[in-house]
C-alpha cells in the first residue's frame, strides 16, 4: 500500500487533507527540496506537485523519471495558469520521437 | 565507414560474417520493438492529453470554491477545519510490463469521507469544493499512472531508437565492410598464389626443356 503526498502552497494543498493525502504545505517553492528525500523514499506511489515546486524541484525530480514510483505529477496551484504538466509531457514526446511535429498534426 | 582492424584471413572472415548476422537478427527484433513501442506511446498520447485538461480546469474550479469558502469563513478558521483527517494509504501500487518496460499500475482505495469540521461555523459552499476535489482524486491518479507510463516509454523509446540506430549505422555497415575488405584481400592473395604457381610453372617447364636438349 502506498500515500499520495501533494506539495504545493498552502491554498493548493490544504483541500487535500480531508481526503486522506498526505499534504506538504510549503511557503515558498524552494522549501520543498528539503522534503525530496522523504517523498522519493518509496512510501509515497504518487506525489503531485503544483507548478512552481516542480519548476524549484525540476533537477531532482528528473532523476526519478525513469523509476516506475514515485509517479510525480504536476498539476496547477491555485493561481497558477496551467500548461506546465503538458509541456513535460511534450518534452517527453518530443524525447522519444525526436520530433514534435506529430502533436501539431493531432491538434490540427 | 570505419573498417575494423582484423587480420585479413579466413578465420577472422567467417567470425565476422557470424556477428554481422547475429547483428542483423538483433536490428531486426530491436526495430519490431520500437515499432511496438511507438504505436503503444501514441496510442497513450492523446487520450492523456484530454484527461489532463480535464484534470486541469476541474482542479481550477475546485480552488475556485475553495476561496470562496475561505472569503466567507475567514482563512484561519477554514485552516483549521481542513485539518482534519490524516494520511491513510490510499494507493495500492502494482507494477505491469508493457513491452519490458515496468510501468506503474495504481488501485485508488476508498477515499476517506471529508468531515470532521464544524457544520455551524463552514459556509456549505466548502462541502461543494471538498465534493469537487474528491470527484477529481481518481482522475489525478489516473493521471499519474498515464503520464508516468508515457515518461517511462519514452525513455525506452528513446533508448531502442539508439540501439537500433548504432546497429543501423555504425556496427552493420563496419561488419560489412570489413568483410568485404578481407574478401578483396584474400582474392588477391589468390591470384598472387596463382600467378606465383603459373609462373614456377613456367620455369620449371623451360628448365626440363633445357635439360633435354
Amino acid at each position: 500500500m502506498a500515500k499520495i503526498a501533494i506539495v504545493g502552497d498552502s491554498t493548493s494543498v490544504a483541500g487535500f487533507r480531508p481526503l486522506g493525502f498526505a499534504t506538504f504545505p510549503v511557503e515558498r517553492a524552494e522549501d520543498a527540496r528539503g522534503l525530496w528525500r522523504e517523498l522519493s523514499g518509496g512510501a509515497y506511489g504518487v506525489v503531485f506537485v503544483t507548478e512552481p515546486v516542480y519548476s524549484a524541484l525540476e533537477d531532482l525530480i528528473v532523476e526519478v523519471l525513469d523509476q516506475p514510483v514515485p509517479a510525480v505529477t504536476i498539476i496547477p496551484g491555485a493561481g497558477s495558469p496551467g500548461g506546465v504538466g503538458g509541456a513535460r509531457i511534450n518534452r517527453a514526446i518530443e524525447r522519444a520521437l525526436g520530433t514534435s511535429m506529430l502533436i501539431r498534426e493531432e491538434e490540427e | 565507414m570505419t573498417k575494423m582492424r582484423v587480420n585479413p584471413n579466413r578465420m577472422e572472415l567467417l567470425k565476422l560474417k557470424r556477428r554481422g548476422d547475429v547483428a542483423k537478427r538483433g536490428h531486426k527484433l530491436l526495430k519490431d520493438k520500437f515499432d511496438e513501442l511507438l504505436k503503444e506511446f501514441i496510442a497513450r498520447i492523446s487520450a492523456n492529453r484530454k484527461l489532463r485538461a480535464e484534470v486541469e480546469s476541474r482542479l481550477i474550479g475546485a480552488y475556485g470554491l475553495l476561496a470562496i469558502a475561505r472569503a466567507e469563513a475567514g482563512k484561519a478558521n477554514l485552516t483549521q477545519a481542513l485539518l482534519t483527517g490524516a494520511p491513510v494509504e490510499l494507493l495500492e501500487a502494482s507494477e505491469r510490463r508493457v513491452m519490458s518496460v515496468r510501468v506503474p499500475e495504481f488501485e485508488l482505495g476508498e477515499v476517506p469521507e471529508p468531515g470532521g469540521y464544524s457544520l455551524a461555523t463552514m459556509p456549505a459552499v466548502l462541502d461543494g469544493a471538498l465534493e469537487a476535489l474528491a470527484e477529481v482524486v481518481p482522475m489525478m491518479v489516473d493521471l499519474a499512472q498515464r503520464e508516468k507510463a508515457i515518461e517511462l516509454l519514452a525513455g525506452e523509446i528513446e533508448r531502442t531508437r539508439r540501439r537500433v540506430n548504432a546497429l543501423e549505422y555504425v556496427l552493420m555497415p563496419s561488419i560489412n565492410e570489413t568483410v568485404k575488405d578481407i574478401q578483396m584481400k584474400l582474392d588477391e592473395a589468390e591470384r598472387g598464389n596463382l600467378t606465383r604457381l603459373m609462373k614456377v610453372k613456367d620455369i620449371i617447364a623451360a628448365q626440363e626443356a633445357a635439360g633435354e636438349r
